[in-house]
């Protein structure tokens, strides 16, 4: 039997915090993609650009540089903005910025932009005719959207989504340098506490595949659902 | 007795693409009954005509009124719009288009198909579409599909599943755009007949076709359209049997 010297509990509670950070980040990233493709095929030049502008900055730049940058920077933001209140109102307050919060909002914004491109290419692959009916029978924008753009397109979303998630997946490990215990922080230190690296980091990679796995059967369903209809030939 | 308001009637339609003036100044009436169908060569604007009709193209300039009710415009930096898009929508729930490809929601059986509209933009409740989607898809002779997808349906199946997605918003215009064109000819006898049962019941109907046998047969007024301009206009029997214009004769003529 291996012997975890007592870490156990630690490193299931860490597993737990990648899950959710991984959940939660994968959530905002698709709100996030959802409005950037919208963005980029706006006939509004502000919204383009502004999407243009977000998805050049995210990634072009390295995701760990990214996360120091919003975490340590957010925070500095973040008290300039609460000193002003101070200067101006003589309100006092202090706002933390939580490395759990903070992980999520970085990698929710890394991967948005990700997300906005495959999002934009699916949204394109909608057959126009498919839309326009919905137009001709008296949809509104929304409405449109929501029963025959969305379900259309996620089709053609899936495989780029599932890559994206696997990638996203992986990144959360970054989330230690910030100091966030997730589990790679805690089989980190545990192997340097045991000297016994391996048994910690061989626990670590197992359970991230186990977690790759379960989403590619998700996934594998996810895409079977929105295939209905399409898998036909005539 | 007061006049009931006219169901659809656009005047001084016109519609340019780029340099390309596609409708110089058209106008149509259809009044209650009316089975009016545009013809004319491929370019003529007789589709884009009738896509002005529902606003699935914005027409430059021109006045829409569906039941009296003008349909109201404003200028954009994008060219005229209309200016009250909830106006649209609600217009748009009183006219229903049959299209070419069909386009019936590939995500959807034939009955979500039919039951969609009526149920998300109509506010039917979803028992009531339900039994009157089967016996809409009784009448153009799809009892067993209503659970196929379309692609497991043939074009003429498909073409005849989207005139029951139209008439179950019980509309008060149908607007067909060259709804044989892309069938086999083996498949164009079933929804033609769809069709002729439609007029035959009174329904107000506007339609693009090349089925000149089945216009003549049909329509209350046939329109005749050349380069965007209405060449000539009136019952089937004069434009077909006596057509003053050289350009309608020569569009008329067999072909060989």
């Amino acid at each position: 039997m291996i012997n975890l010297h007592g870490y156990g509990p630690r490193l299931l509670e860490g597993a737990l915090i990648t899950v959710e950070l991984a959940v939660l980040s994968l959530a905002l990233a698709i709100v996030l993609g959802l409005i950037t493709a919208s963005a980029k095929m706006s006939r509004s030049r502000t919204a383009h650009a502004i999407g243009t502008l977000y998805t050049t900055i995210i990634r072009g730049v390295p995701d760990l540089v990214l996360m120091m940058l919003l975490f340590f920077g957010g925070q500095i933001g973040i008290n300039a903005i609460t000193d002003q209140f101070y200067a101006h109102f003589g309100w006092d307050i202090f706002i933390n910025v939580n490395e759990f919060v903070a992980g999520v909002a970085t990698i929710g914004l890394i991967f948005g932009a990700y997300m906005g491109e495959t999002f934009r290419g699916a949204f394109l692959a909608v057959e126009n005719g498919q839309i326009e009916a919905g137009r001709a029978y008296g949809m509104g924008p929304w409405l449109v959207f929501r029963r025959i753009r969305f379900p259309q397109m996620m089709r053609h979303a899936i495989p780029g989504l599932s890559n994206n998630w696997m990638v996203l997946l992986k990144t959360t490990a970054l989330v230690s340098v910030i100091g966030l215990s997730d589990m790679v922080r805690v089989a980190a230190e545990a192997s340097k506490a045991t000297r016994e690296p391996f048994t910690f980091m061989l626990i670590v990679a197992a359970v991230y595949l186990l977690i790759a796995s379960v989403s590619e059967w998700a996934f594998a369903r996810l895409q079977k659902r929105y295939d209905v209809g399409f898998e036909e030939v005539k | 007795m007061a006049e009931t308001p006219i169901p659809l009637e656009v005047r001084n339609i016109t519609k340019r693409f780029g340099d390309t003036d596609v409708l110089k100044g058209l106008s149509l009436e259809a009044r209650k009954g009316d089975v009016i169908t545009l013809i004319g060569a491929s370019g003529s604007g007789k589709s884009t005509f009738l896509r002005c009709m529902n606003l699935l193209e914005q027409p430059d300039a021109g006045e829409l009124f569906v039941h009296g009710e003008a349909i109201r415009f404003k200028e954009t930096k994008h060219g005229r719009e209309p200016a009250d898009w909830n106006q649209v929508v609600r217009m748009r729930a009183r006219l229903s288009m049959v299209f070419q490809n069909f386009n019936l929601w590939a995500h959807m059986t034939l009955l979500e198909n039919i039951i969609e509209a009526p149920v998300h933009v109509l506010g039917k409740p979803k028992k009531e579409a339900i039994e009157q989607a089967h016996s809409l898809l009784e009448r153009v002779g799809l009892t067993e599909r209503a659970n196929a997808y379309p692609a497991q349906m043939s074009g003429g199946q498909q073409q005849r599943g989207a005139i029951a997605r139209a008439l179950a918003m019980d509309p008060d215009v149908m607007l067909f755009d060259e709804p044989t064109s892309a069938l086999d000819p083996e498949l164009v006898g079933d929804v033609l007949r769809v069709m002729r049962g439609l007029a035959d019941e009174g329904r107000t109907m506007i339609l693009v076709t090349h089925e000149m046998a089945f216009a003549r047969d049909v329509s209350s007024e046939v329109i005749y359209l050349h380069q965007g301009v209405i060449e000539e206009s009136g019952p089937p029997k004069a434009v077909f049997d006596n057509p003053r214009s050289e350009r309608l004769k020569q569009f008329l003529a067999p072909k060989h």
